[in-house]
């Protein structure tokens, strides 16, 4: 009978390997299927992955490229602070910022998972909680000036001890949230999914032996580092800059100059961002554990966007950056909407790099995720808070035209909300949900996506909204000759009478049949426009997503009499 | 009295007949004809009369899977499709969900809608959420978009108005003008196929819907004309992608309910093999040429996918629909997949597959890149004299060289190299077989472990015995097992509604008095009187309050708020390890299953005279079982032999026209008085 330890080694590393994307599979399903919040269930912000007993990550679930080198940082932070202090039977949470963190809406619960009395790998389930307390519904006030403001943290604490809950961790989670009903029925979904984890591991180690298992963990993060190493060793040697500006922290407009120096050596590289300005006073900050994720989603990008990711890709990977700055931010600094920072730090890299490799990038896109929170009370008097981030346009390619209504760069397999389901739960209609053609694209020989246009009327007369968009000025760049894409924004109709327009706002007071309208950008063009085919203007001529006028003017096309 | 089935797949159209009067069964396979998959059919039919002489005229009832509906999608060639939806919101079928579920990839693009946007037309009106007219429909709008439907030749009309599951009010009156308005068009709304909430979901379902219902509807007339002209006159059905078959006619309103139409077959056949030998709780896998198909059976029924996608991966979309279809995991590993050495040095097994031509190496049709059935070979599980009942030589030194080109760089024999091959593909359908069971709450030692396909039973007592199931089962027929399956086949149709209300006493009773009123609906879908035998299951979603997804639970009328409860909170703790005593539950969906009860395919009793040990053997061949066992010699017997009732110790090795199978050392092997083969672990002792 064929068995496990007959077969050399390769073939067992193929089996672990698919046993393991399999298991951060199976967490994902588990916690899509039992979350209580709409922003895990509807929107997906959360992710699962698996990690070394030395906290190097191994397995990832699709969810969120936020998370792709926060895992790592968070649970190398709690091996420390615990040290040996761990039990066969623990769940740990944190959820603060400046240990690997993001904001302390994520509630990242590790598992250590023990075979034979020994730490074999660690299980981390990271997701959006609807509200941690702080000074407004949702916790992320977009003028916080610090992370007080922000709501509860809980800086790594056992909130399992011997596979029972401890009930004061619990007491004083409900005691400090809005909705502590969704937030307690929330971590029961992620402990239930660190808890499948567990016992898959333990399947593995119990038909392979933990050497075993610990040995295709160390095999398959040599491995990708190898085929890391070859690809950037395959690139040219040099040194890549890039700028961009951050349209406002939230409490001021000013504009925010930001900067990478990239260098390529052999078979490394190196992401410098000395020379970004101090922590701003508004939360668009970062930690570092968020500009690490920031970084590697594009380093993977360039690399090798397919295979499965583990922390070995990243090896080869210097991330430099002083202290206390924008993307580096230290406490007592906000970092409630810091993904409106580290996405800039991604898109330095994906400017700077994109000309190495164009058959892996795209133009500038919409990038900021338009997070609008609406909140209240019902008409029966029942508190509700709606949080959703937007979809947008994306840059072209040099092959193609770019993405239209596509998740920005920061989350991923992060759906948009049913208008039929929000419909039916929230004091809400949807009158509108539309590509933004008015708004338009960076023309170019291919265009940028569409981004969306999306209305709501308010049914409810005690309402209020807040929202943080980036990209409300300076546009999604275009490349070689492609034109700019086109800026985001927030409107309100009053039913009263009156427009008006936001970027980054803190509070609006919303009175019933006022409506709410999402605008998203386009993405930035490829190539001149003027080089476009004629099939291709002419398809978005009758598709009705570009005038005549303009096909004219900016591609200078002029359609055969018809 | 004749029943008839066929079967087209993508290489071979299977037909099987089962003569109701005296058991007798007809076989026989023709090449697909792509064009036009009636002609394969007609083929295959002319085939059996020529070779066994099927009398066309002694069919009374005829059912037929086929892929036209799955391969006018795929290919995208179905007919020029026209939407009318709800003013502001035409594109939301381009929109999608907007996920981007390939991370690192900053080129990747959300799927092409079925519908292009100068196609997909607005119209003034508007319902909410509880199904109340907002704004009342706008009939005006519709003159442009007829003009335009006529202008463009549009063939198909799909219509979508947001809240139409609550209220199909404005949806009928739309297809009402549009019908008449465009008599040359199929006219589809939403609510005639789904009831559910979602409106992309929704919009997709009723687009693709539309995209096929000219083309299954010329397709089915084609061959009602072919088989009528043949003498063959009777009921035609359809086989249907929830396991159960309905009428031309029927399939014709709902043609997506074809979409899963050739793996529902073999799920039907599974959960009849299990009635057969009392198991209700089934777990099937079929291995092809190119993939290998699972799927669940518990409590006797097939399990239907809550969210079915056409084209979903791991890094793609897909295309959602809400059709009931069996929940099939596919994983691309079957008897053709190429193993290769990627650039990592790891040994991979598919998806890639060498198909029927040039097929594995082994059949010297020119293919020289090593695949499964090669390794299958090579370590002597296949004969190859006897291979296709010997119709077919295989060329065992084509199958070594081929495994010796992997071997090389894995320093392995190529025995070694071999049970690698197999190893990685027996674990990728472990981790799949688990995803059916485990990761949905079901146990596999509760199950019955059923395999078919050409090489299914080859690998079925390695599957069975890593999974712990309580018996692996070779049915007969395996290698044409979906085609048989369908002969199992009842008429069924499922009514599926998003109903959303607070658990309570009241809203128990207005279930009840729901569930009532689409009883009548079904009976008027099966155009029978309230009499008639049809089989009622009664299903209902439910959740915890602000949960979005539930997890579905029977329903009974005399069901108190206690009763209902407890069964959420088992089922809950079940699929996903916890339970919310005091959280509020909410109903969100109600499900009717509807099974017309009618005479199946059954296994006739077979005779024991002549069967014994000794005159099935057929010889002895030498089975590779790894480095530490080495090469044991296997006793060969022929299934037709086979002593009834009577364990026969493995090693050993069964064979049959269109497979063999392998029995582990330790297991026994025994053949019911049905002629199903059931393997058991000899410790674990007889039933």
């Amino acid at each position: 009978m064929p068995s496990g330890q007959t077969i050399i080694d390769s073939v067992t590393q193929e089996i672990i390997e698919g046993k393991l994307v399999a298991t951060v599979d199976e967490m994902g399903i588990v916690m899509a299927r039992t979350s209580m919040s709409p922003v895990i269930y509807e929107v997906l912000d959360f992710a699962c992955g698996l990690l070394t007993a030395d906290g190097e990550l191994v397995a990832q679930m699709n969810g969120i490229t936020l998370f792709t080198g926060t895992f790592g940082v968070q649970v190398k932070a709690l091996i420390a602070q615990f040290g040996g202090r761990l039990a066969d039977g623990d769940v740990l949470l944190t959820n603060d910022p400046y240990t690997g963190g993001t904001h302390a809406c994520d509630f990242a619960i590790v598992k250590p998972l023990f075979v034979d009395g020994e730490i074999l790998a660690y299980a981390i389930n990271v997701a959006h909680y609807l509200d941690v307390g702080g000074s407004v519904p949702g916790s992320l006030a977009p003028d916080a000036t610090s992370v007080f403001q922000e709501g509860l943290r809980l800086p790594g604490v056992k909130v399992m001890r011997a596979d029972a809950f401890c009930d004061e961790i619990l007491h004083i989670l409900a005691a400090n949230v809005r909705m502590p009903q969704i937030a307690l029925g929330d971590l029961n979904a992620q402990i239930a999914t660190v808890r499948v984890a567990g016992r898959r591991m333990a399947e593995l180690a119990a038909k392979y032996d933990a050497d075993v298992v610990k040995a295709a963990f160390a095999h398959l993060l040599a491995s990708s580092e190898a085929s890391a190493r070859a690809a950037i060793l395959a690139l040219p040697d040099g040194v890549y800059t890039a700028t961009d500006v951050i349209d406002g922290d939230g409490v001021t407009d000013a504009p925010i100059d930001v900067t990478v120096t990239i260098t390529i050596a052999a078979d490394r590289i190196i992401a410098d961002f000395t020379g970004c300005p101090p922590a701003v006073a508004g939360p668009i900050n970062c930690a570092r554990g968020a500009l690490q994720s920031a970084v590697k989603t594009i380093v993977k990008a360039l690399i090798d966007p397919q295979a499965p990711s583990n922390e070995g890709w990243f090896r080869p990977l210097d991330v430099l950056c002083p202290p206390g700055t924008v993307f580096t931010a230290e406490k007592p600094s906000p970092t409630g909407w810091y993904y409106e920072g580290s996405v800039h730090a991604s898109e330095l890299l994906w400017k700077a790099l994109a000309p190495l490799k164009p058959g892996r990038f795209s133009a500038g896109s919409y990038s900021s995720l338009c997070v609008v929170y609406i909140s209240g009370r019902d008409d029966t008097g029942a508190p509700f808070i709606h949080i959703e981030p937007q979809h947008g346009g994306w840059g072209a390619t040099p092959d193609e035209d770019g993405a239209g209504a596509l998740i920005a760069l920061t989350d991923g397999d992060t759906y948009n909300y049913s208008v039929e389901v929000i419909e039916a739960r929230f004091p809400l209609r949807v009158r509108r949900y539309a590509l933004n053609v008015e708004g338009g694209t960076g023309a170019g020989r291919r265009r940028g996506g569409f981004g969306i246009i999306r209305e709501y009327e308010v049914l409810s007369t005690e309402a209020s909204a807040y929202a943080s968009f980036g990209r409300t000025k300076t546009l999604p760049w275009g490349v070689d000759g492609g034109a700019e894409g086109t800026a985001n924004r927030l409107e309100i109709e009053r039913h009263a009478g009156g427009l008006d327009v936001h970027g980054r706002v803190a509070h609006l007071d919303i009175a019933r049949h006022d409506i709410v309208r999402i605008v998203t950008g386009g993405g930035g063009g490829w190539g001149d426009p003027k080089r476009r085919e004629a099939s291709r203007i002419a398809r978005d001529v009758r598709d009705g997503l570009v005038a005549r006028e303009l096909a004219l003017d900016v591609y200078g096309y002029e359609e055969a009499a018809s | 009295m004749i029943r008839l089935a066929t079967d087209v797949g993508g290489t071979f159209t299977d037909l099987v007949g089962y003569d109701e009067r005296n058991g007798r069964l007809f076989t026989a396979k023709s090449l697909t004809t792509t064009q036009d998959q009636s002609e394969g059919v007609l083929n295959a039919i002319s085939a059996s009369e020529a070779a066994d002489g099927l009398a066309t005229r002694d069919v009374t009832f005829f059912a037929h899977g086929g892929t036209t509906v799955i391969n006018a999608i795929t290919e995208r060639k179905g007919v020029r499709t026209a939407l009318v939806t709800t003013a502001g919101f035409r594109d939301v079928l381009e929109i999608g969900r907007g996920n981007r579920p390939d991370l690192y990839n900053l080129q990747f693009k959300s799927p092409e809608p079925f519908v292009p946007r100068h196609l997909r037309f607005e119209v003034r009106e508007r319902m909410d959420a509880g199904g109340t007219v907002v704004l009342p429909f706008e009939e005006a709008d519709l003159a442009p978009i007829i003009a335009a439907c006529r202008a463009e030749r549009i063939e198909a009309v799909a219509i979508l108005f947001l809240h139409s599951y609550a209220n199909p009010l404005h949806e009928e009156i739309c297809v009402r003008l549009l019908a008449a308005a465009l008599p040359e068009a199929t006219v589809c709304a939403s609510h005639a196929v789904s009831r559910q909430w979602r409106e992309y979901e929704r919009s997709n379902t009723v687009v693709l819907n539309a995209y096929v219902q000219p083309i299954i509807q010329r397709y089915f007339e084609r061959l009602e004309r072919a088989l009528m002209a043949r003498d063959l006159t009777c009921p035609y059905y359809a086989m249907q992608s929830n396991g159960g078959i309905s009428t031309f006619d029927q399939a014709t309103a709902r043609p997506l309910t074809l979409v899963e139409s050739g793996p529902a077959g073999g799920v039907a056949g599974a959960a009849c093999i299990g009635r057969i030998l009392g198991e209700s709780e089934v777990l099937h896998l079929d291995v092809g040429g190119t993939t290998a198909k699972c799927s669940l059976i518990h409590e006797g029924r097939p399990t239907l996918n809550v969210d079915y996608k056409l084209e979903h991966t791991r890094i793609a979309p897909g295309h959602p629909v809400q059709v009931p279809v069996v929940d099939i995991v596919e994983i691309g590993s079957g008897g053709g997949s190429i193993a290769r050495i990627d650039t990592q040095g790891r040994l991979r097994v598919g998806p890639e597959s060498a198909g029927s031509s040039p097929g594995p190496a082994c059949y010297g049709r020119g293919g020289t890149r090593p695949t499964l059935t090669d390794a299958l070979v090579a370590i002597g599980i296949f004969d190859p004299d006897s291979f296709a009942g010997g119709t077919m030589r295989l060329d065992v030194a084509k199958a070594s060289e081929a495994i010796a080109s992997i071997a090389g760089p894995l320093a392995m024999s190529v025995e070694d190299a071999a049970l690698a091959i197999i190893e990685i593909a027996h674990a990728s359908m472990i981790n799949a077989l688990k995803l059916v069971t485990v990761q949905r709450g079901h146990d596999p030692r509760d199950s019955v472990f059923i395999i078919s396909g050409g090489a299914g039973p080859a690998l079925a007592s390695r599957l069975g015995r890593d999974l712990a199931v309580k018996a692996t089962i070779v049915p007969p027929h395996s290698g044409i097992f979906s085609a048989w399956g369908m002969l199992a086949a009842e008429p069924r149709a499922d009514f599926r509604s998003t109903w959303f209300a607070p658990l309570s006493h009241e809203a128990l009773a207005a279930l009840a008095e729901r569930f009532s009123g689409l009883e009548k609906e079904a009976a008027t879908y099966f155009a029978k009187d309230e009499d008639v035998p049809i089989r009622f299951l009664y299903q209902v979603e439910a959740r915890y309050r602000g949960q979005e997804h539930g997890v579905f639970v029977g329903f009974s009328a005399g069901d108190t708020v206690e009763s209902f409860s407890e069964r959420l909170h088992a089922a809950h703790e079940r699929a996903y390890a916890f339970r919310l005593t005091t959280t509020p539950v909410e109903i969100t969906t109600m499900h009717l299953e509807a099974v017309l009860e009618g005479p199946v395919i059954t296994l006739p009793a077979q005779s024991p005279a002549g069967r014994t040990l000794d005159a099935a053997v057929k010889g002895e061949r030498r089975v590779y079982f790894g480095k530490e066992t080495g090469w044991l010699p296997c006793p060969v017997y022929d299934r037709l032999a086979l002593p009834i009732a009577q364990d026969i110790l493995g090693p050993l090795l069964v064979e049959e026209a269109t497979t063999t199978s392998l029995v582990q050392p330790g297991q026994l092997l025994s053949l019911t008085e049905n002629g199903i083969m059931v393997i058991r672990e000899a410790g674990r002792g007889a039933r």
